[in-house]
């Protein structure tokens, strides 16, 4: 199939795309696998605009709903895009099935994923006590004594979903002060069973079928120590899913695609990309349909003009 | 039919995505709350050798997260 545009990833920038593309009545397929993006997991989600309170999940459901009452104006294809390369001044898409795609233009919309601690124990302990999702599956930390790694607002609302459960709390950072919001750290820092650890670089997870320990060094003094525990959550941040178009595109030193921020368009002429896996400043929902929007817009002078 | 047991927390989004993907279509399921049950809890551990949920169990094929494809090409779908 050949479509002027081919939208991949389904978060807010892919969801946002897909519904000015099909009210501009572009040939259109949005490729994606998971609908919502990374807030999927959030309990509550407290600034997209026009709700005062959603969950992750039914953000994502509404976002697909709009979509879909777009179908079939726009095409959706539920599966992971996994090559793209250009051919004959457009380009050529792979699924994850291996059905092919061909496209006038691209918009990468594929976000970020979880930026991992790269130390020795973290692969082989990985949901063997090292875990992901704090909503998920902090009940099974019930009455443990468990790390959680990152001092800003994705660890310290990690510190709260484990509150409920874990019996103590160290919150180990980087720096010597915390970087979330203030308003957060409050009931953190206030917290008894919260200890922070500052300075704190992880070294290596402990354990043989499950998470017995961590070592971590004190960067201010040089010391290394070793705490007993039987959980860590990691959330120090994020990666950019750019490697599909790295090849095409250019990215900056941390793989963000690198774009012009007044259209969108990378460094690559056919090639546009919005949200988490751009170099936009901030990383927030909102932006990024916004952005994903201004996207599309000039993609249509392109296609049309 | 087959047999479904599916381990959960009360909180997991990816639990809840999975039920409504077994519901979805027509499929019956056991669920376990993990978070409550300390027999189901450990069950899970030993099937799974993992402390992640959601886990579903279709007649000892096991698959540990919202692995949509996995348990629909367990079930046939």
């Amino acid at each position: 199939m050949f479509y002027d545009l081919v939208i991949v990833g389904g978060g807010p920038a892919g969801a946002g795309a897909a519904v000015y593309a099909a009210r501009k009545k572009m040939k259109t397929l949005i490729a994606t696998d998971s609908w919502g993006g990374q807030s999927l997991v959030s309990a509550d989600i407290q600034n997209w605009i026009g709700t005062p309170h959603i969950s992750g999940l039914e953000l994502a459901k509404m976002l697909e709903a709009h979509v879909r009452a777009y179908q079939p104006d726009v095409e959706i294809l539920e599966e992971r895009i996994e090559k793209i390369d250009s051919k004959n001044g457009g380009f050529v898409l792979i699924s994850q099935s291996g059905q092919t795609i061909e496209a006038k233009t691209v918009l990468i919309c594929t976000g970020s994923r979880r930026r991992r601690l790269g130390v020795p124990g973290e692969d082989k302990l990985d949901g063997k006590g090292i875990a992901w999702c704090g909503t998920c599956d902090a009940p099974l930390f019930k009455d443990k004594v468990v790390a959680v790694i990152g001092g800003g607002n994705a660890g310290l609302e990690t510190v709260l979903d484990l509150n409920p459960y874990a019996s103590q709390i160290y919150l180990f950072h980087r720096r010597d002060q915390l970087k979330g919001d203030p308003l957060t750290q409050e009931k953190v820092l206030s917290n008894k069973k919260v200890t922070v650890i500052y300075n704190a670089e992880t070294q290596e997870i402990l354990g043989d079928q499950f998470v017995s320990g961590l070592r971590y060094k004190d960067s201010k003094i040089g010391a290394e120590k070793t705490l007993g525990l039987e959980g860590v959550f990691v959330e120090i941040g994020n990666v950019p899913n750019s490697d599909i178009v790295k090849h095409l595109v250019k990215t900056d030193e941390w793989g963000q695609i690198v774009v012009d921020h007044k259209t969108q368009q990378t460094l690559a002429k056919g090639i546009w990309a919005a949200g988490d896996v751009t170099d936009v400043l901030n990383k927030q929902n909102n932006i990024s349909v916004g952005d994903a929007i201004k996207a599309v817009l000039n993609i249509y002078s392109y296609v049309w003009g | 039919m087959k047999n479904i047991i599916i381990y959960t927390t009360p909180t997991c989004v990816y639990c809840k995505m999975t039920k409504e993907f077994l519901a979805k279509n027509n499929m019956p399921y056991t669920e376990h709350d993990v978070a409550s049950d300390m027999k189901a809890r450990q069950e899970m551990v030993d099937k799974s050798h993992q402390l992640g949920v959601p886990v579903v169990d279709i007649e000892d094929e096991i698959f540990v997260g919202f692995d949509r494809a996995g348990i629909a090409k367990a079930l046939g779908l």
